[in-house]
């Protein structure tokens, strides 16, 4: 079995998966970070989105090995120490979730979306969201909470220039 | 944590406690748990939909390396107690009751039956050795169709029936059905279907079960929506006592009605575990969530309807037939509900019902969210269709049909009361959110350029938890237990049976019985999900607002009340002047008499009060619902349907509910959203197909579609002010209504803005295709 050498959530990893292991079961099992979830396993669902190298990325469809040399964010790392993050606090603020089973996918791909995004409208949301499916919420407090983050950078940014 | 600041945390959107583990990925699901030894379940499934198993070879599985072992049905059987389904049992059924093994033995009943069990050192590999069971089948005829089972030339799926009956045919009359027949100016009569979709919680089924030999013991790590109804499963099918039977739950992904007790393949891992003497983990796929897990609906009805002249509904008759799937469970027993629920909130004074429910090779019926709601379908589909008819105004029309609030209240012609309904009143703030005239010129507008709007509103209610029968001897929904203790650090801790799945109980819970014990929301906690510790409960029937939250408030002022009489005794006070107050007991008015209340735990537990004085401060509260009170409301949807393409888009959509007095305004409204977002799907996009052979088509999320962000609109709610009952409890369940009314409400909606074609709907599915078909069917016609 190959030896990989990643970094994840700023730590360098190794580990021997096997070549036909998927990033997302190399994390939950061989690196016990389970706050990475499987919804459906085709690449569908988005629930498994980790950010790669900058990009998000859905762990279900790749394999470990390919992962190789890359720098990966989970949800684990997403905030300081475990703690929450911006974007996380909004969407605590704003109920966005309910039984939490999409939620890491859901963060991370608005996480990679803000990056890029930083003054995105509900419709660029919506549609950079519209490949995460939530079975509960109906979507409008997840858009809220992203919104709400929006708003909050846009605050942050205005008051660093004053 | 920061302290919350309200003046009452009941009835406000405080934040929930459940979110900073979910948000960090600290939640604990079933499939991450990880034990030592732990072994990985993978099962082995037909391929066909009725055929008889002529052999099961798994040995060259047994000897791949990694494969610890692997169970035929046969040999599964003799590890295991027959009997029916749990749930069936539980529910007292006495219907036609079939004979089946945990993994199919003779045959093979649905296409993803499983017929073995490979249990390996990984999933990867468990799933190897699956590949490695060789089966040989023969073919039987399969029944698809419930009119194909109700053929008495079909073949049965189950030996010991003899026939396709999954529940006997029945009718019942309330009132004169005949008379109101026969003297109504008008009958209208029609056949509308209910198509086969599913609950699809994104977290599948799933279970990791560990069997201690030493101690004779199983813990079994689920996903359920009650950890006891699965303890019980687990122990009648494995021949323990309930005792030797601990089931555990953490965070749960989701569920709407699919995971209550246990499945056959759950039960099959815990009897693996136990013969293998390992803790054994199965957590489903998406594709064995889609094919096997479980289905609903699909449902035809033939009714009638007795209307005056002036648009009175007099009275209806409904022919009902369900098909069950195989291995029926809880289908055959949603008639029941269907029948007293169908008058909904409306005079009618007579009522038929016929059913019957037919056994077929698809996956099983299982509850989803509001398991009856074919009947608000039924009646709301209906009321447009007799309108168009009648030349009425369909929102007219349920304005003059449904019962006003009146004292007495008016009472279902099913039997009971309508106490407290607040149905006109939400169609009468619908019509005031909505300006339906000036929606009628712009729909008239965009006509002339092409474009088809549509509106359309429909009503319901549900017995969430329904009201308490004049005399009745117990409340609507039985009894609700809760432990509630005080700690010596002054921590009030709850002990529910309810097992929350994304409706925040930890939260809820802990602000009704902050409130009334007098303790900041952080100083509650809510423990759920271990059967050793937790009372017999269920999260499910939507009953958790009224009983859960009924009990936390009964419970939380039993123990004040003692914690009260410790004090008064230690403060030297009486107990009818002291008052509990943001922690601390304190003479009233006296704000420096204070102590905290961990301070009276520990005084208690010390003993130095003597036998006289009752210093547990423990207490078991239940709670029988109060006066109950039925949940409800109007919807309304504006939609555009696109003739070129087929596609519905949803403009606006907007509610007006009574779901009691809230208890926390955002978990309502997430409530109401969800359930209208899984009505949006099952419209729009969400069929559990079969081909003629009984495939399921609908094996992948590319073939099942879910609705996304882009597919659900803003929803609007208004919150009615509601008509108290109970003099304390007035919170009622708010889970099922979205799903229950927002199919009606959008079909209503696609048929007004298909009106210019003269199109006519009697189905539930409408995806583009089919908007497409309707449109040419009328053309066709012309």
């Amino acid at each position: 079995m190959p030896d990989i050498t990643l970094t994840v959530n700023g730590v360098t990893r190794t580990g021997s998966p096997e070549a036909r292991k998927t990033l997302a079961d190399f994390l939950r099992d061989d690196l016990s970070l389970t706050g990475t979830h499987l919804g459906c396993e085709h690449g569908v669902c988005g629930a498994c989105t980790v950010i790669l190298d900058g990009r998000a990325v859905r762990s279900c469809l790749m394999l470990a090995v390919q992962a190789a040399g890359s720098d990966v964010t989970t949800i684990e790392g997403l905030g300081p120490d475990g703690e929450l993050g911006e974007l996380q606090q909004a969407m605590w603020d704003s109920h966005s979730f309910q039984c939490g089973f999409c939620t890491p996918g859901m963060v991370m791909q608005a996480a990679a979306f803000l990056g890029d995004h930083p003054e995105a409208g509900e419709p660029e949301i919506r549609e950079a969201l519209s490949g995460n499916i939530c079975r509960c919420t109906g979507y409008q407090s997840i858009i809220d909470g992203v919104l709400l983050a929006v708003e909050r950078i846009r605050e942050g940014s205005a008051r660093e220039t004053a | 944590m920061t302290a919350i600041a309200a003046e009452r945390y009941t009835g406000a959107s405080i934040k929930r406690s459940e979110d900073p583990r979910i948000l960090t990925g600290a939640g604990r699901y079933v499939d991450d748990i990880k034990l030592p030894g732990m072994l990985h379940a993978a099962f082995v499934r037909s391929p066909m939909a009725h055929a008889r198993v002529l052999s099961v070879d798994a040995s060259a599985a047994r000897e791949l390396p990694g494969v610890v072992a692997a169970y035929t049905g046969a040999e599964l059987e003799a590890m295991t107690v027959p009997g029916p389904d749990a749930l069936m049992a539980l529910m007292g059924w006495q219907g036609p009751t079939p004979q089946f093994t945990l993994l199919a033995t003779d045959k093979v009943r649905f296409a993803g039956d499983p017929v073995a069990v490979v249990i390996a050192e990984s999933r990867y590999l468990a799933e190897d050795g699956c590949e490695l069971v060789a089966v040989e089948y023969e073919d039987l005829p399969p029944v698809v169709t419930a009119a194909f089972a109700l053929d008495p030339a079909s073949p049965p799926v189950f030996a010991n029936l003899g026939d396709n009956i999954a529940r006997t045919h029945s009718r019942n009359e309330f009132g004169d059905v005949a008379a109101t027949f026969e003297a109504a100016d008008r009958v209208f009569e029609t056949h509308i279907d209910v198509h086969r979709h599913q609950n699809v919680p994104m977290e599948g089924r799933g279970i990791v079960a560990s069997y201690d030999r030493d101690s004779g013991s199983m813990t079994v790590y689920a996903a359920t929506q009650s950890v006891h109804v699965s303890k019980i499963a687990v122990a009648m099918r494995l021949g323990m006592e309930q005792d030797k039977v601990r089931v555990l739950a953490g965070d749960i992904g989701g569920s709407f009605g699919l995971k209550i007790g246990a499945s056959r393949e759950e039960l099959a891992v815990a009897a693996a575990s136990r013969d293998l003497g390992r803790p054994v983990k199965w957590v489903e796929d998406r594709g064995e969530n889609l094919t096997t897990s479980g289905q609903a609906r699909e449902e035809s009805f033939d009714v009638r309807a007795a209307v005056s002249n002036d648009g009175d509904l007099l009275g209806m008759d409904v022919k009902m037939v369900i098909d069950t799937g195989a291995y029926p469970g809880m289908g055959a027993m949603v008639p029941d509900i269907v029948q007293a629920m169908f008058p909904g909130p409306y005079k009618m004074a007579a009522l038929g019902f016929e059913s019957t429910g037919a056994i077929t090779n698809k996956c099983c019926y299982v509850a989803y969210r509001g398991p009856w709601a074919s009947e608000t379908f039924v009646r709301e589909r209906f009321l447009d269709l007799i309108a168009k008819d009648l030349g009425a105004d369909p929102l007219e029309l349920r304005l003059r049909n449904v019962a006003p609030l009146t004292d007495p209240p008016a009472v279902m012609v099913t039997g009971r009361p309508l106490v407290g309904v607040t149905t006109q009143e939400s169609l009468q703030r619908i019509a005031q959110l909505v300006d339906f005239p000036a929606f009628r010129r712009r729909q008239a507008e965009a006509l002339e350029r092409g474009v088809y709007l549509g509106i359309g509103v429909a009503t319901f209610i549900e017995a969430a938890p329904g009201p308490r029968e004049p005399g009745g001897p117990s409340g609507p929904m039985g009894i609700e237990t809760m432990r509630l203790r005080l700690e010596e650090d002054g921590i009030v801790v709850l002990f529910t049976g309810q097992m929350p799945h994304g409706q925040s109980h930890q939260t809820t819970l802990a602000q009704i019985a902050a409130d009334e014990f007098g303790v900041p929301f952080e100083q509650v906690r809510v423990v759920v999900g271990d059967s050793d510790v937790v009372p017999f409960g269920l999260t499910g029937g939507s009953r958790s607002a009224t009983m859960t939250g009924g009990v936390a408030l009964h419970g939380a002022r039993q123990l004040k009340a003692r914690v009260i009489d410790v004090a008064s005794h230690l403060m030297e006070a009486s107990a009818q002047d002291l008052e509990i107050t943001d922690g601390q007991v304190l003479v009233r008015g006296d704000p420096a008499s204070g102590i905290p209340v961990g301070e009276v735990a520990r005084r208690a537990a010390s003993g130095e009060f003597g036998a006289d004085v009752d210093a547990s401060l423990e207490v078991i509260a239940q709670f029988d619902g109060g006066e109950g009170g039925w949940s409800g409301g109007s919807h309304c949807a504006i939609v555009e349907v696109d003739t070129e393409t087929g596609i519905v888009k949803v403009e606006r959509y907007v509610v007006a509910e009574d779901c009691g007095a809230l208890i926390n305004p955002a978990v309502v409204e997430g409530q109401i959203r969800g359930g209208v977002a899984q009505g949006i799907g099952a419209v729009l996009l969400e069929r559990s197909a079969y081909d003629e052979d009984g495939n399921c088509q609908s094996a992948t999320f590319m073939d099942y579609l879910l609705p996304t962000a882009c597919d659900v609109p803003r929803i609007e709610i208004e919150h009615l002010e509601t008509v108290p009952l109970d003099a304390d409890v007035n919170f009622r369940g708010v889970g099922e209504g979205g799903m229950i009314v927002a199919p009606p409400t959008l079909v209503n909606a696609i048929e007004d803005a298909l009106s210019p074609f003269g199109v006519r709907i009697y189905e539930q599915h409408l995806p583009p295709a089919r908007i497409l078909e309707l449109i040419a069917e009328v053309d066709a016609k012309d």
